[in-house]
């Protein structure tokens, strides 16, 4: 038998019919030669299976059971929604800075005389627009705020209240619709008043507060690209 | 690789066809690396054989309800081989090789030039390993591919048959000529075969 040298792989690896199996190991235990080669054979499978195992960077099974349909759509809405933030964060710092440029010279001037209102309107909250124009007839009136915004505005009672209750959204309202009303009274335009106005700003509308629009902002981005990121492993 | 006994596989294979696909992801997972390492040692960079491997997996999600006859682990491991082989050709990165060499019975055994350390010692050495992958990297692709689903992933010489869609004579000669040729670059640096 001539050297089976192109078996001999077959063969190590049993690959080969009975006979020819059979065959083989016979010459393979008469042949040095072979019985080398075939030792060789057996040493480089050896290596090649040592080979180190390489890992991946980063997962490849798909993640087929938690894509639901409208995650696509989702990160959409929330990709628009976070720019909406963005621009109105922009937005209402740009009023809120406004409104106290135009009326910060006017605030120093009444800041004196009305501390002690001021004080009162603070702990008020959304309802401080109110006792603003109380401090029309004066800075005397300023240790009962609510009994001249009664006498003044008897048709709006939670207004009058709202200086002692908790605030709400309701009497946040009223709140400002009164002080609108009352844009032409004579005192409005005072400045004490402004000066009042400007400071209670933005405890009047939570909706100007720049930082609700940018937190928003970011949450909403933040939400944004976790969606992308699931969608994007998903394919 | 699979630790889990036969029959939940087959469990697993049963509902994934239903259209489980926690079931799939179960399967997936289970032949994640190997294919990832199949991947990297035919397409060469790690960039491209994470894409081959997602992409195999997703395709064979997509196309569960055809998976016959092979073993489940073989039907991956055809998709993933299939891709990766098409992922090289479309990039021609490496230097064009006959896909078929000429039939050639009597391939030449490079003898020794020197007396060096035994091959069958060497397993654990950087060195030569760094040199056994330096010589898969020089072979052909199938012969490559071959040699990989043998020695690296103990497919039958019939499963590998199937996954590379050539018949078992090919295969026989494709992993000799793959062993021959690492042997061949081991004995060109000095390592003699063990005494046999």
């Amino acid at each position: 038998m001539q050297h089976p040298h192109a078996e001999l792989s077959a063969y190590i690896d049993g690959a080969l019919a009975t006979a020819a199996q059979a065959a083989v190991e016979r010459h393979v235990a008469a042949c040095a030669l072979c019985r080398a080669h075939v030792a060789e054979l057996r040493a480089t499978v050896a290596l090649v299976h040592a080979l180190p195992d390489p890992v991946p960077s980063r997962r490849l099974v798909p993640r087929l059971a938690t894509v639901p349909a409208w995650l696509a759509p989702l990160r959409t809405v929330m990709t628009l929604a976070s720019g909406t933030a963005v621009f109105l964060f922009i937005a209402s710092s740009l009023v809120s800075n406004i409104t106290f440029l135009a009326s910060s010279g006017a605030a120093t001037s009444a800041r004196e005389a009305s501390r002690d209102t001021t004080t009162a309107f603070r702990v008020d909250g959304p309802a401080a627009a109110q006792p603003a124009s109380t401090s029309a007839s004066g800075p005397t009136s300023a240790p009962s705020p609510n009994a001249p915004a009664l006498a003044r505005n008897p048709t709006a009672p939670p207004v009058a209240q709202a200086g002692d209750a908790a605030p709400t959204p309701d009497a946040a309202k009223v709140s400002e619709r009164s002080v609108v009303g009352r844009s032409d009274a004579p005192g409005v335009a005072a400045p004490q008043d402004r000066g009042q106005f400007a400071a209670s700003e933005p405890q009047r509308s939570p909706l100007l507060n720049p930082l609700l629009w940018l937190s928003l902002a970011f949450l909403c981005g933040a939400i944004a690209i976790a969606l992308q990121r699931r969608l994007r492993r998903s394919v | 690789m699979s630790a889990a006994p036969e029959s939940d596989i087959e469990l697993l294979i049963e509902r994934a066809r239903g259209g489980d696909t926690r079931a799939f992801e179960d399967l997936a997972r289970r032949e994640e690396r190997a294919l990832y390492r199949h991947a990297l040692r035919i397409v060469g960079t790690t960039a491209d054989a994470e894409d081959v491997v997602q992409d195999a997996l997703f395709s064979a999600w997509r196309s569960i309800a055809s998976f016959q006859g092979l073993s489940f682990r073989a039907w991956l491991f055809r998709i993933a081989t299939n891709r990766a082989l098409d992922q090289l050709r479309s990039r021609k990165r490496r230097p064009e090789l006959p896909l078929e060499p000429p039939e050639d019975d009597d391939v030449t055994w490079a003898e020794p030039a020197a007396p060096g350390p035994d091959l069958s010692q060497l397993a654990g050495d950087r060195e030569a390993l760094a040199l056994v992958e330096a010589a898969l990297g020089s072979l052909p692709a199938e012969q490559r591919t071959a040699l990989l689903l043998r020695d690296v992933e103990g497919f039958p010489y019939e499963e590998i048959a199937v996954i590379t869609s050539v018949e078992i004579g090919t295969v026989k000669s494709r992993i000799h000529r793959g062993r021959l040729a690492v042997r061949n670059a081991l004995i060109a640096r000095g390592w003699r075969g063990p005494e046999g």
